[in-house]
């Protein structure tokens, strides 16, 4: 497994059982916890009168980071058109010590055909997307319209880099306060900044090796990709003025710079969302696995050294680590060597 | 849920099937057999042992990364690039390569969760050794920092989850596991939370056998589907305990349209379908716990005898309490009236014992209470188990967090702190 | 094999095979006790310790032999030119130590300023043949460099191709 999939699976399969239920089993009540990174929690649960209505909560912890950047009128507009067998809670509703409910009813379902099942199941599972999507919609919007105000003007000039300069930034910090993301958009790009913290020293050194991979690969075979940049422990310049506690030895900032070619609209600037806000996900997912092969390498290698000390004992042991008989004479007597 | 934090992860990795979930939840989230695919360019690589340089070079690229599990590994090792293994063997973690990506990808593609956020209970079997523990903290805390860690036995979670049967009063941690799953049924006593050793009995008969059983029927018979599948169905929809073979067999033959069944196997292709009759093996198939010489001829003490043994050869002070709270754990333990069946014929031989007792030394018997506790959580009871005790508020509190690790080395994980009763 | 490894292996071996020279050897101290004397304090009867000796390669690189009459102890010092194998270098000598019993000559806690150590006693030499040991030692330090450099080229390699699959989708 190379990328992290961007869809919840288990939530896609709950949904699954019960919209395209097989036998009794999938008509039972249900009440279920999720989980989708980054503190992410969702509540599945039938309501008690109706086994058909499904409340479907999420809760984040940086919902209200994201209820500044809009994200309600985000979700909305991705669920409406589900509107019928999918009702956005209004907010006095919502379920407790949860940010966003929704409530699918899936005796509504029941006439639909088998696509708009699917299109429904697919559109639940990226919830956790769509809510981190609300921001970036909402810089690359102000990308547009920067770029359009100086579509014509002189962009060298002083006073329209000092109002660039002024540009607020989109703070998210997605992992609580120790971690978070920057947008910073301009008339000719969007600078996304992530900051994250390594809990363990191999970690950190991976860590440097890794993006500092990232830094190189434009350079040398993707050349479309977004230019990345990494700092160590002290925050970019586009960013100091909003961060907070700098110069923590475990803290490292990464940026990409989108173009205004990953940011056309449609297609591409969906892909784009989706793609960077996992990135913190992949980065570390891919740590661990290398952590992970560097172990199943040592447990080779111990056994490998086994092998050579073991060949060292006289009780003759092969390769295989297993004993081979003792050397006889041709009389048939043994050689007791070594032995005490 | 959510105001305390991110639930913690419980994962029982068993021979055969692997369940994995939240703590809170009443069933886990995925359950699949515990089966890893690997690709098979570096499969091969380990095998031939003698080309090692071949071995590390093989592996420069994103072979460690191509590898499918549970289900899915299933269906792509069916195809010629992917080896099929099974990294536990008898409820032991034996591949320690395999599991680590197994639970690499539990982690990030089924359960998705950043183990820095979250705890972990993880389940061993009883008499695991201690090296076994130190080799899955070292995983869980260097590979993936998780941010805690508890490793439970699974007979202690069995019984935990047992609290939930309305025939149990006192939540104690004493108590008789029978755990019969696919492969092998263990017969654990528990005191205190302790595994008692010494006492552990295994009976080589299980899930698989009686399908098995049930499959060999069929074909004396000589029905039209006589495949593995056919016979699994049959043992899960079908098939009871009786109290009396004999007149079970009268039953049938006196009433048979009430007794004897018919099984409708459908295919993928939906115009075939084959009707199969359903006999005897309603209530032989489940027998063999009973009196396994009608299957097999190398075993033949039946399992009430088995769970007296046990509890005889446990510490005199515990027994009667291991009398008292026989609990039933896994599938195989699923057929109705098991738990019924068990109870009866243990009193029995109880109660012999007693009655012998009494002649001899001439002193009345206060008795002793014989209670086999069924309930419905049985078929996952080692993971809802988990699952009960991790939701707990005190939890974390029995977790090694990864800073202990750090300062203490693996060696900290041999000795975990009972769950004290909540 | 690059031209100086040889001769410090060389060195090594033979210093290895001159100090692993060991007899039985009871106590002068305890009565009825029989311990690796090298590993005890022994500011008494300091006939039993030989001169340590130490063969450098470079500042990175080195062994430290010290021998005594019933064991002798040996502590490596592993290249390490970064960070990379720095951090490598202990991950790699934790895992060995964490599995010291399989062993038998690897001592859990490497003396300070190396990064892994062998106690090599004469119960040792008696049960297992003498050169191999050394081979042993000698392989291991080879071994070792091999590993750790592999290790880092898989790293950097990995790092390479995650960049580029990361990064690759956004157009």
């Amino acid at each position: 497994m190379l990328q992290i999939e961007q869809n919840n699976l288990l939530i896609k399969k709950t949904f699954t059982e019960k919209v395209f239920p097989k036998d009794e089993s999938s008509s039972k009540s249900l009440d279920r916890i999720v989980t989708d990174f980054d503190f992410t929690t969702y509540h599945l649960s039938t309501l008690n009168d109706n086994k058909d209505l499904i409340l479907f909560s999420i809760y984040l912890k940086f919902w209200n980071d994201l209820v500044k950047y809009g994200v309600e009128s985000y979700l909305t507009e991705k669920y409406e058109k589900f509107d019928g067998p999918v009702t956005i809670l209004p907010k006095s509703d919502v379920e407790m010590n949860y940010n966003y409910s929704l409530v699918v009813d899936l005796s509504q379902l029941q006439g639909a055909d088998e696509e708009t099942k699917q299109n429904l199941i697919e559109e639940l599972s990226f919830l956790k997307r769509h809510c981190m999507a609300a921001p970036f919609e909402k810089a690359f919007a102000r990308y547009d319209e920067l770029a359009q105000t100086y579509a014509n003007s002189n962009t060298y000039s002083e006073e329209i880099q000092a109002e660039l300069q002024k540009e607020d930034i989109l703070t998210i910090n997605y992992r609580g306060s120790d971690e978070s993301i920057y947008i910073k958009p301009s008339f000719d790009r969007v600078t996304v900044i992530f900051s994250t913290l390594f809990k363990d020293e191999t970690d950190k050194i991976f860590g440097k090796v890794f993006l500092q991979e990232f830094v190189d690969a434009r350079k040398r075979s993707v050349q479309t990709a977004p230019q990345v940049l990494y700092s160590h422990s002290e925050p970019p310049l586009d960013i100091q003025k909003a961060v907070r506690n700098t110069g923590d030895d475990n803290k490292g900032y990464v940026t990409f710079v989108l173009f205004p070619r990953h940011l056309v609209k449609g297609d591409r600037r969906d892909n784009c969302i989706s793609h960077i806000q996992f990135f913190r996900n992949y980065f570390h997912y891919h740590i661990k696995c290398s952590k992970a092969y560097m172990h199943s390498r040592m447990r080779f290698r111990v056994k490998e050294f086994l092998k050579i000390l073991n060949r060292a004992k006289p009780e003759n042991v092969d390769e295989e680590g297993k004993s081979i008989e003792t050397k006889k004479t041709a009389s048939g007597r043994r050689f007791d060597i070594g032995r005490v | 849920m959510a105001s305390m934090g991110t639930p913690a992860v419980v994962m029982d990795n068993g021979t055969g099937l692997t369940k994995l979930g939240f703590a809170g939840n009443d069933s886990p989230s995925f359950v699949f057999p515990t089966a890893i695919a690997t690709s098979s360019a570096s499969g091969k690589a380990t095998k031939s042992t003698t080309s090692k340089n071949s071995f590390l070079s093989s592996k420069r690229g994103l072979e460690d990364l191509d590898f499918y599990i549970g289900d899915e590994a299933l269906s792509a090792s069916a195809g010629p690039n992917y080896n099929l293994s099974y990294p536990v063997k008898h409820g032991q973690i034996e591949n320690w390569d395999h599991m680590e990506r197994l639970w690499e990808q539990s982690i990030f593609k089924y359960l998705r969760c950043e183990p820095e956020d979250h705890y972990f209970l993880l389940t061993e079997p009883p008499l695991n050794p201690p090296e076994n523990r130190e080799n899955t903290a070292e995983i869980m805390f260097e590979s993936f920092n998780c941010a805690g860690l508890y490793i439970a036995v699974q007979a202690v979670l069995a019984l935990a989850a047992s609290w939930t049967s309305s025939k149990v009063q006192d939540r104690s941690l004493t108590g008789t596991v029978i755990d019969s799953g696919d492969g092998v049924t263990h017969v654990i006593p528990v005191a205190e939370g302790y595994v008692i050793g010494t006492a552990i009995k295994n009976i080589p008969l299980a899930g698989r056998d009686i399908t098995s059983f049930i499959q060999s029927l069929l074909r004396d018979r000589g029905e039209p589907d006589t495949s593995l599948q056919t016979a699994e169905e049959i043992k899960q929809q079908f098939c009871y305990v009786c109290p009396d073979i004999v007149k079970e067999f009268s039953k049938f033959d006196n009433y048979p349209e009430e007794k004897f069944a018919q099984y409708i196997v459908e295919y993928a292709d939906r115009n075939k379908r084959n009707v199969v009759d359903v006999g005897y093996e309603r209530f032989l198939a489940p027998e063999i716990f009973f009196n396994p010489e009608i299957f097999s001829s190398d075993y033949l003490t039946p399992l009430p005898t088995v769970v007296d043994q046990v509890i005889q050869a446990s510490p005199i002070d515990v027994r009667k309490k291991l009398y008292k709270n026989i609990v039933l754990s896994g599938g195989s333990t699923m057929f109705k009236d098991f738990g019924r069946r068990l109870q009866r014929d243990l009193k029995s031989l109880v109660n012999e014992r007693i009655s012998l007792s009494e002649q001899l030394s001439g002193v009345k018997s206060t008795g002793v209470e014989v209670q086999v506790i069924s309930h419905k959580r049985q078929r996952n009871a080692v993971w809802f188990g988990g699952s009960l005790l991790a939701q707990t508020s005190e939890f974390k509190s029995y977790c090694y967090t990864k800073q202990d690790y750090d300062e203490y080395g693996p060696s900290i994980v041999r000795n975990f702190s009972l769950f004290s009763v909540p | 094999m690059s031209q100086s490894l040889k001769p410090y292996l060389t060195a090594v071996r033979s210093s290895l095979t001159a100090a692993i020279c060991l007899e039985d050897f009871s106590s002068q101290v305890i009565e009825r006790h029989n311990r690796p004397e090298i590993e005890v304090d022994n500011s008494h009867n300091p006939e039993l310790i030989l001169n340590p000796m130490v063969i450098a390669r470079n500042e990175n690189e080195k062994i430290l032999i010290e021998p005594s009459i019933n064991s002798v102890r040996i502590s490596i010092k592993i290249k390490q030119a970064d960070e990379i194998e720095q951090i490598l270098v202990h991950k790699f000598t934790r895992f060995l130590t964490s599995r010291a019993e399989n062993f038998f000559i690897l001592r859990r806690v490497p003396i300070k300023g190396y990064d892994i150590s062998f106690l090599v006693t004469n119960i040792h030499t008696e049960q297992m043949l003498k050169d191999k040991l050394v081979d042993f030692i000698i392989e291991f330090m080879e071994d070792v460099d091999k590993e750790i450099s592999e290790m880092k080229l898989f790293l950097n390699a990995r790092a390479r191709v995650i960049a580029e699959a990361y990064l690759t989708p956004f157009d």
